[in-house]
């Protein structure tokens, strides 16, 4: 074959050709999403009177749509279609990062509380204190309401919250010689009795490789992880509190008091509390939903205060939470905001979102809904959400709030807590490890930040 | 090639709709192949050189864009547990893929042996585990692996064990296992291919030859599905690195599995977890460098010529150095400049030399 020279656009030629412009475009493109701030644009002023207009809501709430629909049938004028979204770290974020990119998206997204200083960071949220948020604060309970304002700008409402109570099984613990313990100390107690009753049995699990628990138990003694000092982060997770919470855990794993091998809830957990040798779960309100389905448990469970750090701390803590946010792209701000003021503290607007989209604790101030007022009988016959979850929501650590890296704190905490396991390293190392590399992840974040000591 | 040759054109006509025909065909494949894939790596690519400055506390202040250089590639590679997950996946991989091509081999000859029954069935069911989705299989598995709900660990508990599959030095083998049981069967049918490729003359022959069927195994069968062998070994090292789902569904219930379990993993955590898409970028474009090498060191190494071969040049080589020597011991004996294309020539010569013998006794046998 002789190679004859050949004057039409080779196949390499196109290739080039096609990458170049590519790569063009996407330099050219490439503006840094999340770079304009709506909050410093003008207000978006409420639609004209008579004006039809609808909001998009974006959930991962099962049947949101009915709950709307009560809304709608009263509002003709602005009318609320719920889409269904995956659960938040899932794809449900993913989905709303990408949108707000693109300059779309909805009206309103399910944010969870951790989560809103992450969408801030990606400039995704509307600060709803400059559309008349601050009037309707005092309809929401006070640690709810702390963790969506940050620095004057309120950037979610509650939806539900999840104050924690102590979770057990009242055959087993009288079998141990027990009560629900009053503080940790007690509990710790407790754990031992119940150890010595069978080889397998546990008081309750202690999960490396979820860090919410050990937040909540932290928070509970009162330590403040993020805070802001001007322009600048502030992180703090070696304070006394979160070592004193490590170390007690450093201890109760040492003397396998604690099941570490799988978290609540898992299908691990629901075997081990069917079959008697899971006693209890320290958990948030929402937890009642998961436990009623552990197989035969009905009546055989109760639920008691949380227990605490003695004379330090708060009463309770909380797990989850998550809040309607308005998304940075939306058209009507002042009407996403009423509709949502509705939706969480409306004694329609409660109960609707407890029978269909079974929400966690309602953060409202003054009504729990219909449903939670009466006993349960599955617990027993307990009234436990008046009982227990009415003084736990108030028992809260209202200092706390949560950080722009939030995720990479949690996460770096698992990881470090998980090496308890792998390699013995003590909770209280784990825990000044895990904020070395929070640090680092606000540096990588192009953020301002320090420790606190 | 062949449209360029001048006898097939009739006209310049039919020539350029010729050269047309096949962009009209590829285009389909082309725009999705560019769209969804070469645009996606350039992106990344280009992703895993950039960063971000924000000014405010939530960047509220500006929000810029930057070049970084290689500040990302570092940060990746100074991150212990990225590093770690790399040295994981090659642990894995030496032992996983082995086994596992081993596996499939011996599955694939048995098969294929003239004693095999129902050989359609079996190929059928050894092929099935590669039906199930990666994440469903992950979750079977899960519980015959959890305490408590497994009836394997309650059977070996019984018996006095204490199996521990989800514990902190065990639980990569859980997983190696449920690699193993879902690929085996697919790489098998490859294999399976391939032998069904082999003319049925070279075994007539072995036949004639007085071969068992452990030897048409050993020196027929397994020398002529080398190339299979190679292919799915290469897919399974690429396969290794990109290790994902089933740690991602497992870390749910076996607790020393952290977030930067697999280098996929790590990757998937910074750009959806942390929202670090230039490290994560990075750290996709090293994974995609080591599969790279991997492969084609795996390739280099058995693409090598046989043995004999090899031995050969290296005899012709040291031959030459030898004549080289001589040579030159002469040469500065007597003139400066004429031995270099002498020796040139001279070890070009004897190398060629034992080939040619080689050859020729090739022809006589």
């Amino acid at each position: 074959m002789t190679p004859t020279p050949d004057r039409r656009i080779s196949r390499r030629h196109l290739l080039g050709f096609g990458l170049g412009t590519a790569a063009a475009g996407l330099l050219a493109g490439c503006a840094v999403p999340g770079s304009t701030n709506v909050n410093r644009a003008a207000l978006i002023p409420a639609a004209a009177g008579g004006e039809k207009i609808e909001l998009v809501y974006w959930a991962w709430l099962k049947d949101l749509q009915k709950v709307c629909d009560i809304w709608n049938a009263k509002n003709p004028n602005v009318q609320v279609q719920a889409n269904w979204i995956p659960g938040g770290n899932s794809g449900g974020y993913q989905k709303m990062y990408s949108a707000l990119a693109a300059g779309g998206g909805p009206d309103i997204g399910q944010v969870e509380l951790r989560q809103i200083p992450e969408f801030m960071l990606a400039n995704g949220l509307v600060d709803l204190a400059r559309y008349g948020a601050k009037d309707v604060q005092d309809r929401y309970d006070e640690a709810a309401w702390a963790q969506v304002e940050f620095v004057d700008g309120v950037y979610g409402i509650p939806q539900d919250t999840g104050p924690m109570g102590f979770y057990y099984q009242t055959a087993i613990l009288e079998q141990a010689g027990g009560e629900p313990p009053k503080t940790w100390d007690e509990w710790r107690g407790l754990a031992e009795k119940v150890r010595s009753t069978g080889r397998q049995n546990y008081l309750e699990v202690f999960p490396v490789s979820d860090a919410s628990p050990f937040t909540a138990y932290a928070s509970q003694a009162g330590a403040k992880w993020f805070g802001i000092d001007g322009d600048e982060w502030v992180v703090d997770m070696t304070d006394d509190k979160t070592l004193m919470v490590a170390e007690f855990f450093d201890g109760v794993i040492d003397d396998d008091l604690v099941d570490t091998s799988a978290g609540a809830y898992s299908p691990g957990w629901y075997a081990a509390a069917a079959s008697g040798k899971i006693a209890a779960v320290t958990s948030a309100s929402w937890g009642d939903a998961l436990i009623q389905s552990v197989q035969g448990g009905e009546g055989k469970w109760e639920v008691a205060p949380m227990q605490t750090w003695g004379d330090t701390g708060f009463g309770s803590s909380a797990i989850g939470g998550s809040t309607a946010a308005v998304l940075a792209n939306s058209k009507h701000p002042k009407e996403a905001l009423e509709f949502i003021t509705w939706m969480t503290t409306s004694k329609e607007g409660v109960d609707a979102m407890i029978k269909y989209c079974g929400i966690g604790w309602s953060p409202a101030k003054d009504y729990i809904g219909a449903q939670r007022e009466q006993p349960s009988e599955w617990f027993s016959g307990q009234n436990y959400n008046e009982e227990v979850f009415v003084p736990a929501a108030k028992e809260q650590n209202v200092d706390w709030s949560w950080s722009p890296v939030t995720q990479s704190a949690l996460n770096s905490l698992q990881n470090q807590f998980r090496r308890k396991l792998t390699s013995g390293l003590k909770l209280v190392d784990a825990v000044e490890l895990a904020q070395r590399e929070v640090v680092q992840a606000f540096k990588d974040k192009g953020l301002g930040v320090r420790t606190a000591r | 090639m062949s449209t360029n040759t001048p006898g097939f054109r009739t006209s310049t006509k039919a020539t350029s709709a010729q050269k047309r025909a096949p962009w009209i065909l590829l285009a389909p494949f082309l725009a999705l192949f560019v769209l969804t894939f070469i645009i996606p790596i350039i992106s990344a690519l280009f992703q895993s050189f950039t960063t971000v400055d924000r000014q405010g506390l939530f960047g509220e202040d500006g929000v810029v864009g930057r070049f970084a250089g290689f500040d990302n590639y570092v940060t990746a590679l100074q991150d212990a547990g990225f590093t770690a997950s790399i040295g994981r996946m090659l642990l894995f991989g030496i032992v996983q893929v082995p086994v596992m091509i081993i596996a499939c081999t011996i599955l694939a000859l048995l098969l294929e042996s003239a004693s095999a029954r129902w050989p359609g069935f079996f190929r059928a069911l050894y092929f099935m585990p590669y039906g199930v989705p990666g994440v469903i299989a992950t979750i079977l598995w899960s519980f015959l692996y959890v305490p408590g709900l497994s009836p394997i660990v309650a059977l070996l508990q019984s018996w006095g064990f204490a199996p521990d599959f989800l514990g902190a030095g065990s639980v990569l083998w859980s997983i190696a296992n449920i690699v193993t049981w879902t690929y085996t069967g697919y790489n098998m049918l490859i294999i399976v291919a391939q032998l069904k490729s082999i003319p049925g003359e070279v075994y007539e022959a072995a036949k004639m030859d007085g071969a068992g069927p452990f030897q048409v195994a050993w020196r027929i069968q397994i020398p002529l599905i080398a190339p299979a062998l190679v292919l799915t070994t290469v897919f399974s090292i690429i396969g290794t690195l990109q290790l994902f789902a089933e740690p991602q569904i497992l870390s749910t219930v076996a607790p020393a599995i952290d977030t930067e379990y697999t280098p996929n993993y790590a990757a998937y955590t910074n750009a959806f977890a942390f929202n670090e898409y230039g490290v994560a970028s990075a750290q996709a474009v090293i994974i995609a460098l080591a599969a790279f090498i991997l492969s084609f060191a795996f390739l280099a190494l058995t693409n090598r010529p046989p043995k004999n071969e090899r031995d050969q040049k290296k005899r012709a080589k040291r031959d030459g150095l030898e004549a080289r020597r001589a040579l030159q011991t002469r040469g500065t004996s007597a003139t400066g400049s004429r031995p270099a294309t002498g020796v040139a020539n001279r070890s070009t010569t004897t190398g060629a030399a034992p080939r040619l013998q080689s050859d020729s006794k090739g022809a006589e046998a």
